[in-house]
């Protein structure tokens, strides 16, 4: 890897997760305030973070490994969010229920 | 299967940690025959009686220690026994200077002063120090430099007096001879050769 | 009050006096490299970063320690077993702290034999401490195993927390084993090494905090325990699952087999996403939090600590865990970046706002506010922000001249250590350090200040 790469691949990885905890954090927000718009803006988010992982599976000299890992957690990233929240409230649903 | 039941997710994290564990452990066996002295990656000690290159190669896509022929240190060959002798001082002469608290060691330790994995390697000792010191050998720049390293500062940021004795130095030495010997998946890359990437 | 949680206090106390013994010794390491003839030869480098990171560890672990004191007869409705001894084994930690702190300023190093492993300085990263005192901490760290584990036998109860906390404090005590050989071969050195300092912050401390923090939010906020607990088995699973082998990002480079390279590579990208499940529980969490009107500076810096441990641990780590990355980054101020990022994160955050729960219910105060802990909060964050900012500069100027293009000789070393880049990251650091210090120096102010007009304050206990 040449030294700009490196500078450049490693930016581009950082930038890739941080784009991920935008939108993990916006969607969050953006439910418990009930703002959809906020929701929309970690939507944005995550479609950076994808074009981060496709700009990585095309621009860098990663290895093939570690460009098809980085797009699929991309996948990952997307459900990780609505997922947990849903849980979440079905948690402290059941739990009021409960009681 | 109920994800709302704590238990669920308890034997989820007991299986998932004990899964985790059984792999970590049978890569550590195999690591340990790997990284022994005299393992497919890490030479016996008496491997300071020969000369030691850093070259790319190819198939392994790194750079990678070559053993080549006799180059015995301090011009005298020793024995297997005598080279562990040597490395055992060596490496307490590593810890109790605290030497990685200034350098690092495969990249481990602290970084105020430079990077000691193939040190044994370093153009320094040839172009600077060797003129500097007025030795005629790699080792022997090195032990001079080692017992009076405020004498020979090449920067700013020079190597304090850390009283090495000889025989200290000499196993220090010895020892980081041996330590540019151990197959280290490439790092550090490029070594000594500035300007030209792969 | 329980017996157990004025112990705590008094953790808490020597916790954060440490604290700031490790900032003085973070300014002065970071000073060295603005002022390399500093000291030359009467007190070096070495010695100083040795002090900076074994105070980090040891106040830390105060703190945890603290922390579970303090939950501890809480949990379990009765008073801790065995107080006399862990009462005692506080002075004897912090008598061992102090000789040891001072064989290192006086002392500072020893001849080549194993006199000087048992008695001066190890000279392994982060567990320089001499042998004895290792000992000294296997014990204290028995004692309060004993305690933990004879009080949940006492109580005839066992909570799911405490099953966690317990069989966490196994491992988390095994790998410390590791701070006494002194093995000839590097390779095996630092294989052992990493379990020691990996396996502490990346899972068993990681735990210890999840513990924690579960404790804090049924406390504080009332959340129930089915939820709480169903939480920390999914956070367990989800940490170890990625953290343990994680362990292989450290095993790039030792000398260790090339599948390392995939592994460590593979499992420590798993790593930022159980990070960022926290974050997206700590803004659930937030929305039924009563902390957030009656604890503010808790509430806060429990936000803090979600943000920071995916920011510090997962954004910083990820950058440069992949092998490629690695082989230019490993070992250079881009470590220290991460180093301080993650560690302030995950674990000084969390520590913070312990105390800051534990000064609520020591003082009686209705309502924690005031100004005092949002300058606090702000210079501390903003110190660390700036610190960890200049350090990933330096630390990518010496990937990009020193190792991608020097090729990592001493010449190398040295070039990027002039470069520009690297000296305007070193100012930084230095800058920002101040303003993180000035935080502290408020932290403190305000733990010991607020809430002003409540008298109950006087009543707390000093360490005596
Ligand atoms: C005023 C604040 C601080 C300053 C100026 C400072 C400075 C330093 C310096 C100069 C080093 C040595 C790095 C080297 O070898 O070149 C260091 C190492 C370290 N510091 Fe700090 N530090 C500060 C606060 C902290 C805090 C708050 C933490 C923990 C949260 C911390 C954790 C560490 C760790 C873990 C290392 C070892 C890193 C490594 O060697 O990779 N420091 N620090
Ligand atoms: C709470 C979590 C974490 C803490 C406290 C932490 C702390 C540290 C520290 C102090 C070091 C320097 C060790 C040394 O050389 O002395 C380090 C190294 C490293 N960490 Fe972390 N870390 C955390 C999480 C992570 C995560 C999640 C990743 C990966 C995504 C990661 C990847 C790395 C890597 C690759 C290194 C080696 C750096 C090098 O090559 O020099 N860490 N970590
Ligand atoms: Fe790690």
């Amino acid at each position: 890897m040449t030294a700009s790469a490196l500078i450049e691949t490693a930016a581009l990885l950082g930038l890739f997760v941080l784009a991920g905890g935008g939108y993990g954090s916006l969607y969050s927000v953006g439910r418990l305030w009930a703002r959809p718009a906020l929701i929309r803006a970690g939507s944005v988010c995550w479609i950076a973070a994808f074009a981060l992982a496709l700009t990585i599976a095309l621009r860098t000299p990663l290895d093939i490994g570690w460009k098809l890992l980085i797009l699929a957690s991309a996948l990952v990233y997307a459900v990780i969010p609505p997922l947990i929240w849903r849980y979440l409230e079905r948690l402290h649903h059941e739990q009021e229920i409960r009681r | 299967m109920d994800i709302e039941d704590p238990s669920f997710w308890r034997a989820g994290a007991i299986s998932t940690t004990l899964v985790m564990l059984v792999v970590l452990a049978f890569l550590s066996i195999d690591s340990m025959r790997v990284i022994s002295v005299g393992g497919a990656n890490v030479p016996q000690y008496d491997v300071i009686n020969h000369q030691i290159g850093y070259t790319y190669n190819w198939s392994r896509r790194a750079d990678v220690p070559v053993i080549g022929g006799p180059e015995p240190l301090f011009g005298k060959t020793v024995t297997a026994a005598e080279a562990t002798a040597l490395m055992r001082t060596g490496k307490l002469v590593i810890q109790s200077r605290a030497c990685m608290d200034c350098h690092t060691i495969f990249g481990n330790g602290a970084y105020y002063g430079p990077d000691l994995t193939k040190s044994w390697l370093d153009p320094a000792w040839q172009q600077i120090w060797m003129p500097m010191t007025g030795k005629a050998t790699r080792e022997d720049a090195m032990v001079e430099f080692l017992m009076h390293p405020d004498k020979y500062p090449t920067w700013t940021r020079a190597m304090p007096n850390l009283q090495l004795t000889q025989d200290e130095a000499r196993a220090t030495v010895a020892y980081l001879k041996w330590l540019s010997s151990v197959d280290t998946n490439g790092f550090p890359a490029n070594f000594g050769q500035s300007g030209k990437q792969p | 009050m329980y017996r157990s949680q004025k112990l705590s206090l008094r953790y808490y106390t020597a916790a954060v006096a440490l604290f700031g013994v490790m900032i003085v010794f973070g300014l002065l390491s970071a000073l060295y490299y603005l002022y390399p003839s500093l000291l030359f030869n009467v007190f070096n480098f070495n010695m100083s970063k040795i002090l900076h990171i074994d105070t980090l560890v040891i106040w830390l672990l105060m703190g945890f320690l603290g922390a579970v004191y303090w939950y501890l007869p809480k949990e379990l409705g009765r008073e801790v077993e065995g107080m006399w001894l862990a009462e005692l084994m506080f002075w004897v930690f912090c008598a061992a702290v102090v000789v040891v702190a001072a064989v290192f300023v006086f002392v500072q190093y020893g001849a080549a034999n194993e006199f000087s492993m048992w008695f001066i300085n190890q000279g392994r990263k982060y567990v320089e401490a001499p042998r004895w005192a290792a000992i000294g901490i296997v014990v204290v760290m028995l004692v309060f195993a004993y305690n933990v584990i004879a009080t949940c036998i006492k109580a005839r109860k066992m909570t799911g927390i405490m099953w966690v906390l317990v069989l966490d404090l196994i491992p988390l005590l095994a790998v410390y084993l590791d701070a006494f050989p002194a093995v000839t071969n590097m390779s095996v050195d630092l294989y052992w090494w990493w379990w020691l300092v990996h396996m502490w912050v990346e899972s068993t401390w990681e735990v210890l905090i999840g513990c924690v923090m579960a404790l804090v939010l049924m406390d504080v906020m009332g959340t129930s325990r089915r939820i709480v607990e169903t939480w920390l088995y999914i956070e367990v699973m989800l940490v170890l699952g990625a953290g343990i082998l994680g362990l292989g990002h450290h095993y790039f480079w030792i000398g260790t087999p090339q599948y390392w390279l995939s592994i460590g590579g593979f499992f420590s990208a798993l790593e930022p996403l159980p990070l960022l499940g926290m974050v997206v529980h700590a803004i659930y969490d937030a929305g039924t939090h009563r902390m957030k009107t009656n604890n503010q500076p808790a509430f806060w810096w429990i936000t803090a600590e979600a943000f920071g441990n995916f920011i510090g641990a997962g954004i910083w780590g990820f950058m440069m865990t992949l092998p490629q990355i690695n082989l230019f980054s490993h070992g250079t101020q881009w470590t220290v970046s991460h180093g301080h990022f993650a560690f302030y994160g995950a674990y000084v955050c969390g520590v913070i706002a312990v105390l800051y729960v534990a000064k609520q219910q020591v003082s009686g105060a209705d309502v924690l506010g005031g100004r005092a802990w949002k300058w606090g909060f702000g210079l501390l964050n903003f110190g660390m922000v700036g610190m960890v900012m200049g350090l990933l500069l330096a630390g990518m100027a010496q990937a990009f001249y020193g190792r991608a293009m020097g090729g990592s000789t001493l010449m190398a070393f040295t070039t990027a250590s002039e470069n520009p880049w690297f000296v305007s990251g070193m100012y930084a650091r230095m800058l920002f350090g101040v303003v993180f210090a000035a935080g502290y120096v408020v932290l403190v102010y305000d733990l010991l200040t607020s809430p002003r007009r409540v008298p109950a304050l006087q009543a707390q206990p000093e360490p005596a």
